[in-house]
């Protein structure tokens, strides 16, 4: 409860304003997502106070979903990975007519989902947290291996570019001074480089400028055609009574799926739509605008993104590459975020989880009757919406230390980031691999010195054991399956 | 593709030329980079092969089957030259004169050909920028060439 005190003070609410509005701003625009406009927002942490910093950063990863299926069901342009899915029956309502109905589930399954799904993270949190004092070195080894091997094989069309984007993140980790021995890797001489690299302006440059350029390459001449929205966003009775099991299927599916390295938005949002496909009374509709698939996902992306708040909070470990960069600011404030957090910093905590039903409820009520401003966004032209992305994202790269170094850091990643979207490469997995690396290398080996080397102490625990048997399984039951089709092909032919 | 390999091996052949410390601890700072150096130039023989049985890369935004057009090079030229004067100009003539030039060319670059008004948003744009990041957030950026006017 007095989180909740705390996150109505004048200052933390205004944060939390800001941060809807940032939020529901980056979702609706497309091109830019919760994760660039938190990375380029990192630079206040240098002057605002831990917990109004991120309230603000929550609100713009919960806003940016709300954002998101305003586009996806007025431009059929998913602003954000997650929305993909709304925008398949969305965008069909939109056109037959019924865009109102379209945001009106979509807002409001966002906030019921949201909601129930932070109800459930304030009580999950705390007691996952306590068990997870106990998880040693050598499980955390484990669950970051498993983290890696979901995210990098569930993303994107291809297994292999998954893990080849999760390898070159894993390789600028390495850049610099090795922490325990002092060692300096693949700095090449150059002072600044024996520094590291910043992740900040990674994500950054790999975000804002990649994107620039990759956009700048191929897509310049696209324009949007806005669906025009006759009427308020409201539902009927009808879509009222069709729409509220979808919702709770929705959370079901999108909270358990957070908490697990799923890989993000993705996974939870198409399940939900192929259950509520499945179980619809009008599976005909399907295609032409049925409201269940617009009210599932919708309501599986918001109870995702709060679900992937558990692991990132008790565990200190992000799922997605939102989380990634919010833990990145929980490191600029020199808070460890992991089992020890609910001990430490309590009222950070619970001050950021209040802020989470408050955001919520700030965004139900911004996005119902504000539907039109948002929409009047779109109309910024977009030479000048990409000139302003990438000056900021060229601010947050030189403002971080004042260096050049970093500056031609950041143009370098920009072209990788243009040539992984050229090739099919995911982005997330780079992100993880980055951040991860060099945690995933501490653990290890201070599991190696509690053992005086002895590797076998790596699956000695009764979780680590579990999670490599999963590990394998995820790997290798595809091939299997591949296989077993392979052979009854062969026997039917 | 190639690029990725050179990368792998890059990291090995660093690693194998770094000499160790002589201390005493469980695992070698060189293992990490080992493993990581290896397993990258694994998945690029496994993603070569991949790309020889015709699993050619489909670039982000297109499905599968669609086709893809030739990358518009010069325009990926011109954004990629205004980040580099950016580079060249954030000390030497401020932060206003180099997020001014940026937005100017990103804007051209973009298809954007109203160089007056595209001028005149770019210098808004940024000197709001300068004035809420140094006065406000306390962030400092080079003043540069305007000093005597900001």
């Amino acid at each position: 409860m007095d989180g909740f005190v705390s996150a109505l003070s004048l200052t933390n609410l205004g944060f939390g304003l800001l941060g809807t509005f940032l939020g529901t701003l980056v979702g609706v625009l497309p091109g830019i997502g919760p994760a660039l406009a938190i990375a380029l927002l990192l630079p206040i942490t240098y002057t605002v106070a831990p917990s109004s910093a991120l309230i603000m950063f929550a609100a713009i990863y919960y806003g940016a979903m709300y954002g998101g299926s305003t586009t996806s069901i007025l431009l059929n342009t998913p602003g954000e990975s997650g929305s993909v899915m709304t925008a398949l029956e969305g965008n069909q309502m939109a056109r037959r007519g019924r865009a109102g109905a379209a945001l009106a589930t979509a807002a409001i399954g966002s906030f019921i989902a949201g909601s129930i799904a932070t109800a459930i993270l304030a009580f999950a949190a705390p007691e996952i947290a306590n068990l997870a004092i106990k998880v040693g070195a050598a499980d955390y080894v484990a669950l970051m291996l498993v983290a890696f091997t979901t995210v990098g094989s569930l993303l994107g069309s291809s297994q292999i570019r998954g893990f080849i984007s999760l390898a070159v993140g894993l390789v600028l980790g390495l850049v610099g001074a090795d922490l325990q021995s002092g060692l300096t890797r693949l700095a090449f001489g150059n002072v600044s480089a024996s520094e590291g690299i910043e992740t900040v302006i990674v994500i950054v440059s790999i975000f804002a400028l990649g994107e620039a350029l990759y956009i700048a390459s191929r897509f310049k001449d696209t324009g949007w055609t806005i669906i025009s929205m006759k009427g308020k966003a409201l539902m009927s009775r009808e879509d009222w009574r069709r729409s509220w099991k979808p919702w709770l299927r929705g959370t079901a599916i999108g909270f358990p799926l957070g908490i697990i390295p799923a890989g993000g938005s993705e996974v939870p949002t198409f399940l939900s739509y192929s259950v509520e496909k499945k179980l619809s009374k009008y599976p005909g509709e399907f295609g032409k605008g049925a409201i269940e698939g617009v009210a599932g996902p919708e309501a599986a992306n918001n109870a995702n993104a709060a679900g992937a708040l558990v692991p990132l909070l008790a565990l200190g470990l992000p799922t997605s590459a939102t989380a990634a960069v919010i833990l990145v600011a929980f490191q600029t404030y020199q808070i460890e975020a992991g089992p020890m957090l609910f001990a430490t910093n309590p009222d950070l905590i619970w001050t950021l989880i209040a802020s989470l039903f408050i955001g919520n409820t700030l965004l139900l009520v911004m996005n119902l009757p504000l539907v039109r401003v948002w929409v009047q966004l779109l109309k910024i032209p977009r030479p000048y919406l990409f000139a302003g992305i990438s000056c900021f994202a060229l601010l947050g790269a030189y403002a971080l230390n004042g260096s050049i170094f970093d500056l031609q850091v950041a143009l370098a990643i920009g072209v990788v980031g243009f040539l992984f979207r050229r090739f099919g490469m995911p982005i997330t997995p780079l992100i993880l691999g980055l951040i991860l690396g060099p945690n995933l290398e501490l653990q290890f080996r201070r599991a190696l010195q509690i053992s005086a080397g002895d590797y076998g102490t790596l699956i000695a625990t009764p979780l680590s054991k579990i999670l490599y048997t999963s590990l394998i399984l995820v790997l290798v039951a595809p091939i299997v399956i591949k296989l077993v089709k392979k052979s009854r092909v062969k026997t039917v032919k | 593709m190639g690029s990725l390999l050179l990368l792998g091996l890059i990291v090995i052949w660093d690693t194998s030329r770094t000499e160790l410390p002589n201390l005493k601890i469980a695992v070698s700072p060189n293992l990490f980079p080992y493993l990581i150096g290896y397993f990258l130039v694994i998945l690029c023989v496994i993603l070569a092969i991949q790309i020889i049985r015709g699993g050619t890369a489909v670039p982000e935004g297109l499905e599968a089957g669609d086709k893809i057009e030739k990358s518009d090079y010069k325009t990926f030229a011109y954004v990629l030259l205004s980040f580099i004067s950016y580079l060249v100009l954030i000390t030497r003539g401020g932060f206003v004169v180099a997020s001014t030039v940026v937005f100017v060319g990103i804007a051209y670059s973009f298809g954007n050909r109203k160089f007056v008004k595209t001028l005149l948003i770019g210098l808004i744009f940024a000197a709001v920028t300068y004035f809420s990041f140094t006065r406000y957030l306390h962030v400092d950026l080079p003043a540069g060439i305007l000093k005597g006017i900001l």
